[in-house]
């Protein structure tokens, strides 16, 4: 004890005269180190920082024809889908690869760990004190780039937008790297249509023998599994740089003359390839549709009796079944406070207060998409005034549904729009006259198709909350805070007066209700919206949007509700909704009553995701929109 | 201050703390004296004994269920290898008395069924199989093994973290926590990779790592990565990863003969 007090006392006299210099400061870090036995406390103290760096190549000794040349249709056994992904899997047709949308499709993690190729692995330090900050993992197939945080960062709210490679923070824990990745895009768990949602998240371990290293994935996927995926990659250690990196994908034309609305899938129990797998190894039909139970000891003898009629079953939904309700997180925090994500360039998307709410700010006064539903009002204004002095200029409305024009008056009275006194219209302002319009120069000016003020009118909006500068045609354009910002007039998508409302220099469209990613289009039939509205308007977005790379960044969308979105998650709802369209329409074609077609489930490999059961818009209610909408 | 006195504080520090650093690679500070090594039971820094259950995830049909003569996907056979699997014979090792020779140790991991893991004594760990109801026994000391037998002769140890070099800065702290058990498996009677036929030869040297991870959601996983090497029958060494999941009792021990 005498000596170590002793040591110290020298070691402090020592520190104040190193001190005075830089060379002395470090060499004091080093020292302290050494005798205390560890670094600076950090998050990956808990075990020990293994050297991952390098060039890896994945080893492909286990299920070599999926990750080769490809899986086999109907080929999923070992995996724990559920009906809704075994209905998913099923109703696949990889012709839909041949969609401008889907043709760069990225391979979602963890499957990017798992492809064919060459990988890279690499570190960032902090320049300054050589902590690590996050671990990066290139991968060569379809250009992943997974980033590790290292730095103890928390992962970002439930509305922040989703990626291929996901979120993923790290920490070393025993003689591992322990990995924790959310914020997935749909993707696939194997390539012939297994899905994986954008509910997964993932845990990685990442084990290192010599030159040999292993990443064991566990996936978490409410939606589509009943019990977490475990599956491990390995990869052997390259001497040098491969020189094989990139996967360079751009869309183009397939299949010339293809109708918009045409999703390549097939109808339930109808796949005609679903049978080929098991004849060809001559397996019992049943065995690779049992979901968890093909992944445990046995299968061979518990299927000895079984029969084909057991699998055919199994290729459409079980009948007399209730309607599965979503198991996704909503991403409304519903906590009573208003939230704000940056989008780009000044464009910003507030969450909290119902409908989702896009601001613009710039040196003239803001541009706001949608009001919310007006409980919070206060806070968005307050919430606006953080990000811009200037008043609310414009206020713009995608629908006349409550939750997206419930703050109209309050915002527009916080607002005022500067570019009228002095105006024709401000000397213009009639004793008479109510609304926005009794006072123009002191209030937002609120713009939105005509048909909003109709329905608006209808429902006996207070007049203040009635948008006064209405467009009755396609397209309303306004050059705002150095940005054109266009209005697309959708006639009949969830009502008859839809706008899609794109920020040109951002790149970021806020798309309504038309879009929505925590349930089905709300198509309001008496409101004027129609299925075939809804399809025309999506694809109307997508002929708007461009992705970054791989399908993935690029044009952001705003959802009516939801998370932040790009162009992938997009197309994943056109494709939900053309393909139970077409379920519908083939019931109907069939002479199927409306009750004969909510019996059948048509929905059932979406519920999980987007379905209801209670509330304001149920699974049955969206079938019956569709229904009678297809029957006029 | 110029920097000739710094450096000379510096040395006159560390000579000062040398005897306490150099302490730490002998045990640590302020640790009690040195004493016999504990058991490799006692050093055991996972623990793997219970019952486990094989998830089948991967490479799926060729484990549930007896894949066809010649199909030996992803296997990395030489071409005397994929000679001897296409000219399998199962009546012929039915004749021999071989029906377990997919139930060697190269093979035993990937067949469907649960494990029982006990230690045997303080330096054998004992893995049964009830799959063809077969035992390996994990050896961390004492002679090897004569093998011969389907399970061949393991000698296992605790693969730790190599401990940093130590070096003039760092390279002084406690030896990195968490460990592998690795088990090295040689003379093993010739068998199979997969029931049908596909071989490894009397010359394969199987190298194993067990890794214990506990996943989100309650489960604990036994992952066994596996590195095989036959100089006869493979081309290069051939890796494979198998997982079990811990299971709360014998719930399913169920052992079996050998089959086909």
């Amino acid at each position: 004890m005498h000596t170590v007090i002793t040591l110290r006392l020298i070691q402090r006299e020592f520190i104040h005269s190193m001190m005075k210099n830089t060379l002395g400061l470090i060499f004091i870090i080093g020292l302290a180190a050494a005798l205390h036995g560890q670094g600076p406390a950090g998050p990956q103290a808990a075990g020990f920082d293994m050297d991952l760096t390098g060039y890896w190549t994945g080893v492909l000794h286990e299920d070599d024809l999926e990750r080769l040349p490809g899986p086999e249709l109907a080929d999923y056994g070992g995996f724990a889908l559920n009906e809704a992904g075994r209905l998913f899997a099923l109703s696949y047709d990889v012709s839909r690869l041949t969609l401008r949308h889907h043709q760069c499709d990225a391979y979602v993690m963890p499957y990017q760990m798992r492809a064919v190729g060459n990988f890279r692995i690499w570190e960032d330090r902090d320049p300054f004190n050589q902590q690590l900050i996050a671990i990066h993992i290139w991968a060569q197939t379809t250009e992943g780039h997974r980033v590790i945080w290292m730095d103890g960062r928390p992962h970002p709210p439930a509305w922040a937008p989703h990626t291929y490679q996901g979120f993923s923070t790290g920490k070393f824990i025993g003689n591992a790297l322990v990995i924790h990745t959310t914020h997935l895009k749909q993707g696939w768990l194997r390539r012939n249509g297994s899905p994986e949602s954008d509910q997964a998240t993932v845990t990685d371990f990442i084990i290192r023998h010599g030159d040999h290293l292993t990443d064991t994935t566990v996936v978490n996927d409410p939606v589509y599994l009943t019990e977490p995926e475990i599956r491990s990659n390995d990869y052997a250690r390259q001497p040098a740089d491969h020189h094989a990196w990139l996967y360079a994908c751009d869309d183009g034309e397939q299949v010339l003359g293809r109708a918009p609305d045409n999703v390549p899938a097939y109808p339930f129990g109808k796949q005609p390839f679903a049978k080929e797998y098991s004849d060809r190894y001559k397996l019992p039909f049943v065995a690779s549709l049992l979901g968890a139970d093909s992944m445990y000891p046995g299968l061979a003898a518990r299927l000895k009796n079984s029969s084909d009629a057991d699998a055919v079953a199994r290729l459409s939904p079980a009948p007399n079944q209730p309607n599965e309700s979503s198991k996704a997180v909503n991403p409304d925090p519903r906590d009573g406070e208003i939230h704000v994500w940056p989008i780009r360039d000044h464009v910003y998307m507030l969450v909290g207060d119902g409908g989702n709410i896009v601001v613009q700010t710039g040196e003239q006064g803001a541009f706001v998409v949608d009001t919310g539903e007006g409980k919070l009002s206060d806070k968005v204004i307050a919430a606006i005034r953080r990000l811009s002095e200037k008043p609310i200029q414009f206020i713009a409305n995608t629908s006349a549904h409550a939750d997206h024009v419930g703050g109209n008056a309050s915002l527009g009275a916080a607002g005022a729009d500067t570019s009228l006194p002095g105006s024709f219209f401000a000397g213009q302002s009639p004793s008479a006259a109510t609304g926005t319009l009794l006072d123009p120069s002191h209030h937002a000016t609120l713009i939105s198709h005509n048909n909003v003020v109709l329905r608006m009118e209808a429902a006996k909006a207070p007049s203040d909350a009635i948008p006064a500068d209405t467009y009755l045609e396609d397209r309303r354009r306004k050059f705002h805070n150095g940005e054109l910002i266009e209005l697309f007039y959708e006639p009949s998508a969830v009502t008859d007066g839809d706008s899609i409302v794109h920020f040109r220099r951002a790149d970021v469209i806020a798309a309504g209700d038309i879009f929505d990613t925590t349930r089905y289009p709300f198509i309001d039939i008496k409101n004027g919206g129609s299925v075939q509205g809804e399809i025309k308007a999506l694809n109307d977005i997508l002929n708007r949007t461009g992705y970054q790379h791989e399908e993935q960044g690029g044009t952001m969308i705003v959802p009516g509700h939801g998370y932040l979105a790009d162009e992938h998650e997009l197309v994943e709802y056109r494709d939900m909704v053309v393909i139970v369209r077409d379920r519908v329409q083939a019931m109907i074609n069939a002479g199927a009553t409306l009750a004969q077609v909510k019996t059948a489930r048509v929905t059932a490999d979406y519920d999980t995701r987007y379905g209801a059961n209670t509330g304001p818009w149920t699974t049955g209610m969206f079938v019956e929109a569709i229904y009678n909408g297809l029957k006029k | 201050m110029t920097r000739t006195p710094v450096f000379a504080v510096a040395l006159l520090v560390l000579a000062a703390g040398a005897p306490q650093l150099f302490a730490q690679g002998r045990g640590g500070r302020g640790g009690p004296p040195p004493g016999p090594p504990p058991t490799p039971r006692a050093a055991a820094r996972i623990d793997i004994t219970g019952y486990w259950v094989s998830l089948i995830t991967e490479d799926w049909r060729h484990r549930q269920f007896t894949p066809p003569k010649g199909d030996y996907l992803s296997v990395p056979l030489s071409e005397a290898g994929r000679r001897a699997a296409d000219a399998w014979d199962p009546a012929k090792d039915d004749a021999a008395g071989e029906q377990c020779k997919a139930y060697g140790a190269a093979g035993l991991m990937r067949i469907p069924g649960r494990l029982h893991i006990t230690w045997q004594d303080d330096n054998t760990l004992k893995l049964e199989a009830d799959a063809g109801t077969q035992t390996r026994l994990f050896h961390f000391a004492g002679p090897e093994p004569a093998g011969g037998d389907w399970q061949g002769a393991s000698m296992a140890s605790w693969d730790y973290p190599r401990p940093p070099i130590q070096g003039f800065f760092g390279g002084f702290g406690p030896p990195p926590p968490g460990g592998s058990l690795r088990v090295v498996t040689t003379k093993m009677r010739p068998g199979y990779f997969r029931k049908n036929g596909v071989p490894y030869s009397a010359q394969t040297v199987m190298t194993e790592y067990f890794d214990r991870f506990d996943v989100p959601g309650g489960d604990t996983i036994l992952l066994v990565t596996t590195e095989v090497n036959d100089p006869q029958y493979l081309s290069q060494p051939f890796w494979t990863t198998t997982h079990f999941k811990k299971q709360n009792d014998a719930a399913g021990w169920n052992p079996t003969p050998c089959t086909r």
